[in-house]
């Protein structure tokens, strides 16, 4: 079943377009890496999915309904939530009500505060600090966390290892792969183009606001980066 | 011992001012905004009030404050949700708060429309005027009222804002107003309930100050003005600062006035200034 469609997006800032007639495809259950140099359209796609930015034209269906005119707050009840770049967690809040933000539009599923300590268990222990006081990694698990307290079809994760030492990044995408198996669909954006390749069932490349590869993992690096570059 | 009870008096005096600031305090902390017309919405509960008075004679003017706070609440919450929340998602704030200040010109004129330029006053009657003998010292009973009043408010606010799911949405949607769309919360309608709240704060210290002192339709400037005092002193947006800047302010102004009667609130303003270059952050925040 194909639970994101989207055709012909384009997308603009101003006078400037950052995207170009994008068409890509999720289905259930499957991860898909959405790779690309600076300024490729990545996080703008995103925020177009979720409804952050207003100016785009196109055809985006989620779970079956058309949801490129509702606004963000609509989207979110509809199950498609992002972990946003740069994590953008409250700073006025404790762990604990950062996760229990995620958990406002009463979605019902497996996610709990419990799962989620359970999935990340020093957030447990700094539940009650505020997030600034917590290392890049555990605030990137506060961020997911906060995602999956909504019980989301389809999470979105805006490069979510910029910035972590390797291992922690290895227990982020650890972490994945519970999500994915408690039937989460995933779009993980990313500039680590061999770690997100091997994550993922697909890969689409962007360039320029343009997609310029959709194929499987464990394509060749040589192939990766003719799409990555465009030479 | 009359400085003592001038101190104390000024102490008492100061917890309305905080009350008055508190609201304010509110508005810049969630929206980033300053209301400008929340002076003018001071007065208007004040002119609703004394309306109720003369409507329903036998009912004291104390028990007014929560119809007043409430129809003052409704009219917050429609004036955010018809008016201030087209412009305040804009990346220029001047656009809200110059939009505040059309709607303070417009209540004024209306004010002076429908009231008259007349100074009025609340009565309260004998409350207006008893005092207590404590320790040899003379207190005002409704100053010493309004004070405790002004701190239950300050704790129930302070209780909202930290220990409910409603103040949880408040502080985010205060950090991250498009982060918390992804959860679901449409940041107007927080707005709304907010700028309602502020106001309905805002409404009670109108009464209560119509009730010390006269007032006309042009005094919104001049409970602004303090409003706005309280509110920097504090250090913008903190709720306690508020309060301490009020009582701050309340005493500077009853010392001023005991060594020079015609100053009137001369030395608040003083102090405001003294405190603003001394300590821009707000005399009771913390560095930063």
């Amino acid at each position: 079943m194909t639970l994101l469609e989207v055709r012909g997006l384009d997308a603009f800032y101003g006078d400037f377009q950052a995207l170009f007639g994008l068409t890509l495809h999720v289905e259930a259950g499957e991860t898909v890496a959405l790779i690309g140099a600076n300024g490729a359209g990545k996080t703008t796609f995103l925020k177009c999915l979720v409804g952050l930015t207003s100016t785009k034209r196109g055809e985006i269906r989620f779970a079956g309904e058309p949801v490129a005119a509702e606004p963000a707050e609509r989207i979110s009840r509809l199950g498609l939530t992002l972990v946003p770049e740069g994590r953008l967690l409250f700073p006025s809040l404790s762990v604990e009500e950062n996760l229990l933000m995620g958990a406002l539009n009463r979605r019902p599923g497996s996610w709990t505060l419990a799962r989620v300590f359970e999935l990340f268990p020093i957030l447990r222990e700094r539940r009650r600090q505020r997030p600034d006081a917590l290392s890049g990694g555990q605030q990137h698990m506060v961020a997911i966390g906060r995602a999956l307290m909504s019980n989301p079809k389809l999470l979105l994760c805006d490069e979510i290892s910029l910035g972590l030492a390797p291992v922690v990044v290895d227990q982020i995408y650890e972490s994945l792969s519970h999500i994915r198996a408690e039937g989460a669909s995933i779009v993980l954006v990313e500039q680590d183009v061999k770690r997100a390749s091997s994550a993922a069932d697909r890969v689409y490349c962007l360039l320029k606001g343009r997609v310029t590869l959709d194929g499987p993992r464990g394509l060749g690096l040589d192939r990766l980066s003719r799409a990555y570059f465009g030479t | 011992m009359i400085w003592v009870e001038t101190i104390i008096n000024g102490v008492l005096y100061g917890g309305l001012y905080g009350l008055l600031g508190v609201g304010l305090a509110l508005i810049v902390g969630v929206m980033r905004v300053v209301n400008l017309s929340h002076g003018e919405f001071m007065v208007l509960s004040a002119f609703i009030g004394v309306s109720l008075v003369g409507a329903l004679p036998w009912l004291h003017p104390l028990a007014l404050l929560v119809p007043v706070a409430l129809i003052v609440f409704v009219l917050g919450f429609g004036l955010q949700a018809v008016l201030i929340n087209r412009v305040v998602t804009r990346p220029d704030p001047f656009a809200a708060i110059l939009l505040t200040f059309g709607v303070a010109v417009v209540m004024r004129n209306l004010m002076v429309e429908v009231y008259g330029a007349d100074p009025r006053h609340l009565p309260a009657g004998q409350l207006a005027h008893a005092s207590a003998g404590i320790a040899g010292l003379h207190i005002g009973v409704l100053p010493l009222l309004i004070l405790v009043l002004a701190i239950v408010l300050f704790t129930a606010l302070q209780l909202i804002l930290t220990r409910t799911r409603f103040g949880r949405i408040v502080r985010a949607t205060a950090d991250h107003r498009d982060v918390v769309r992804l959860m679901g919360v449409n940041p107007g309608r927080v707005y709304n309930v907010v700028m309602g709240l502020s106001l309905a704060l805002a409404s009670i210290a109108g009464m209560l100050l119509a009730i010390r002192a006269s007032f006309t339709p042009y005094s919104g400037v001049d409970r602004l003005l303090i409003a706005f005092e309280v509110v920097v002193l504090g250090g913008l947006g903190t709720f306690w600062g508020a309060m301490l800047g009020g009582i701050t302010l309340g005493v500077a102004e009853l010392v001023g006035l005991k060594l020079d009667p015609n100053a009137g609130p001369l030395y608040a303003h003083l102090l405001f200034l003294a405190g603003v270059l001394m300590r821009p952050n707000g005399l009771f925040r913390g560095r930063g």
